[in-house]
């Protein structure tokens, strides 16, 4: 029976690990809300964390092992609202001294929390990467580009990651299909900076929450997922520039 | 005078529209949307006057970095979110993108071989070692310059803070209130 629900508790807290690490959060949250849950429901906990996979190991309050398992991580995207629901559970949880059912009750809830409308998405990033585009001098007419190229880029990435493509295929082609269009703005008979609006239209990929996570992972001591979330970082941005190279060759531009 | 500053607040704004971009590619919590775009304001706007009194630009964005993270401190425990939420979307107008990928198509060139007798060749390996290391430190920069204010007054979580003051206190049932 105890047993039971050891495992049971271990499951749940699996599962709330893997939509923090899922959604990006970084290791050291994830160590912090998965152990003040498990104290919420009465047990002791010992964490591995890596990129990839969880593993735990609960103790009940003598110290007895109770219970182990494994399980593997699923990406689903960067999604903060998971997160800060999540966080604001572990601390009701802990407080108001919630049973396992209403704690399960509550991640069923947190996974089904909307994402915002798509086309809002698409708009905005769009003035995101014309923001962008600003900031490193571009004027009117560039900006335009880049927010053209950013919007079809960025429905380009959703379509593909839909299909469930290689995650970094999607970028690699988005980061081609934004820049081709910006190219274009070769052919269009009018006097523009090209340079300024081709580099830009491609920084909606930029990978910023594994960089930075990386680091904070690497400040904080955690230096095999800082390391591993730095090369995932990494290999984002190497398709990135594949893509942007695959323009420069059809166009014959000299990116550099 | 005017014009420089003037320049500045536009740089902010945009990279305040562009913070809140990419807060809705990561799905933030509505209510954090508008403390995003002043963090990032108030960040980009730090950077660019550090880098027009004449800072390099990694020293510009650690300290544009080290605004959002003070403005986090307050921001987490008004709008009741892990600082995380709204710090990361803060400081991404600042990630130099650029530099990342002209270190990459960089790397593409000395590879390539086509410039291996050019003359310049100098010229080619500094362009990519300076953009790769750029790229390195700025991103250093960000996520030690975020995580300062919370390391100096050692509270590894906003609402840690909360919970220790005031178990109970009405304080708490409001913040909750606000949320739901």
């Amino acid at each position: 029976m105890n047993n039971n629900k050891a495992s049971e508790v271990g499951a749940t807290l699996l599962e709330i690990g893997d939509i923090l690490m899922g959604s990006g959060a970084n290791t050291m949250r994830i160590r912090e809300t998965m152990t003040r849950i498990a104290h919420s429901l009465g047990y002791n906990i010992e964490l591995m964390i890596t990129h990839r996979a969880l593993s735990i190991s609960l103790s009940n309050k003598d110290g007895d092992f109770v219970f182990s398992k494994i399980k593997r991580i699923s990406p689903h995207g960067v999604n903060f609202r998971a997160i800060s629901a999540i966080c604001h559970m572990s601390w009701n949880a802990l407080d108001e001294k919630w049973s396992l059912e209403k704690i399960n009750n509550e991640i069923a809830r947190i996974k089904k929390l909307a994402h915002y409308p798509r086309l809002v998405l698409l708009v905005l990033v769009a003035f995101a990467d014309a923001g962008f585009c600003h900031n490193f001098g571009g004027g009117w007419k560039e900006l335009l580009v880049t927010g053209i190229a950013t919007f079809v880029g960025m429905t380009v990435k959703q379509e593909f990651g839909k299909r469930h493509y290689n995650p970094y295929i999607c970028v690699y082609i988005a980061a081609f299909v934004a820049s081709l269009l910006a190219s274009c703005s070769y052919l269009l008979p009018v006097e523009m900076c090209n340079a300024k609006a081709i580099a830009t239209s491609v920084l909606f990929l930029v990978p910023g929450v594994p960089l930075i996570n990386s680091i904070t992972d690497l400040v904080q001591g955690n230096i095999q997922n800082g390391v591993f979330r730095g090369i995932n970082a990494f290999i984002i941005c190497f398709a990135l520039a594949c893509g942007l190279f695959t323009t420069a060759l059809i166009f014959n531009q000299n990116l550099l | 005078m005017i014009d420089i500053l003037l320049k500045l607040l536009g740089n902010g704004t945009w990279a305040g529209i562009a913070a809140i971009g990419f807060s809705i590619i990561f799905n933030v919590p509505k209510r954090t949307l508008t403390p995003i775009f002043f963090l990032a304001f108030c960040g980009t706007f730090t950077k660019f006057l550090a880098m027009n009194v004449g800072f390099g630009i990694i020293v510009s964005s650690f300290f544009g970095a080290i605004v959002v993270g003070c403005l986090t401190l307050y921001v987490a425990r008004h709008f009741y979110t892990p600082p995380l939420i709204v710090s990361i979307p803060g400081v991404i107008p600042m990630v130099p993108g650029i530099f990342i990928y002209n270190f990459i198509l960089g790397l593409f060139n000395l590879g390539s071989g086509n410039i291996s007798d050019d003359p310049k060749i100098g010229n080619f390996i500094f362009f990519t070692t300076n953009n790769g290391l750029k790229a390195f430190f700025i991103v250093m920069g960000l996520a030690i310059g975020v995580a300062i204010p919370m390391l100096l007054t050692r509270k590894e979580s906003i609402r840690g803070i909360e919970h220790h003051k005031s178990l109970g206190s009405n304080k708490k049932k409001h913040l909750k209130k606000q949320i739901q």
